[in-house]
């Protein structure tokens, strides 16, 4: 489980560019669906990757997977040695990814955001539109139970549907 | 011109509304979700989270007690 708000204010407030993509930008577009962690897409920047590390270094991410034992320095040479990560926390799953399937990179996916205002904080979401083309190049089976409800609430909202 | 709502409690015939109600997804839920707020939206999330995670501890405690 991540703790939400903890991990979305600290993002916002430290000025982090990044945009909600996965389940919980789903369940902003009004989805019933249920995840447990948080997914962003973020700016590879020098600058924002230094965000980053303020914004979730408190919070103590290690890659998820490797043993505990093992030794992991969570820093601005560890995002820039890769690009997709998948972190545990003290606040939970935190996964980010440079580019999204199907969409693209940050700046793509910035431009294929909507604002949404959580936490009296302003985020950028993924657009339903996007999540939709996210999930349909995504196409595992977790991706396949979601589509028809993102694809009903974008009919919903068509004005064309009908 | 029907409201997304409207749209959702009674699909048209042919329609994504339609096909993901026969898939099994209820409706009434987005319907549920549309008239929240994005915060009361995130909210309800957060307490799912958190009932699956006392979910996981009491089903976990039971197989300890067996």
């Amino acid at each position: 489980m991540i703790e939400l708000k903890d991990a979305i204010t600290a993002l916002v407030d430290n000025d982090v560019e990044f945009v909600l993509i996965g389940g919980v930008a789903i369940t902003l577009h009004s989805s019933a669906y249920v995840t447990e962690d948080l997914d962003l897409c973020y700016s590879r920047t020098n600058t924002n990757l230094v965000k980053l590390c303020a914004a979730l270094g408190r919070f103590k991410p290690r890659a998820r997977g490797i043993p505990d034992e093992l030794p992991f320095i969570f820093d601005e040479s560890t995002l820039r040695n890769g690009t997709n990560f998948t972190f545990s926390t003290t606040i939970g799953d935190i996964d980010l990814l440079a580019e999204v399937a199907g969409v693209g990179d940050y700046t793509v996916a910035k431009e294929k955001s909507v604002d949404f205002t959580i936490y009296d904080r302003v985020v950028k979401v993924l657009s339903l539109d996007a999540l939709i083309a996210a999930k349909q190049a995504a196409n595992r089976p977790k991706d396949q139970l979601v589509l028809p409800e993102l694809l009903a609430l974008r009919e919903a909202f068509d004005p064309d549907s009908e | 011109m029907r409201t997304p709502e409207e749209k959702l409690l009674n699909p048209r015939p042919g329609s994504k509304i339609a096909e993901a109600r026969d898939f099994g997804i209820d409706l009434t839920l987005i319907v549920g979700k549309l008239r929240k707020t994005p915060q009361q939206r995130i909210d309800d999330l957060q307490s799912a989270m958190r009932f699956h995670v006392e979910l996981d501890k009491a089903r976990e405690a039971r197989l300890l007690k067996k």
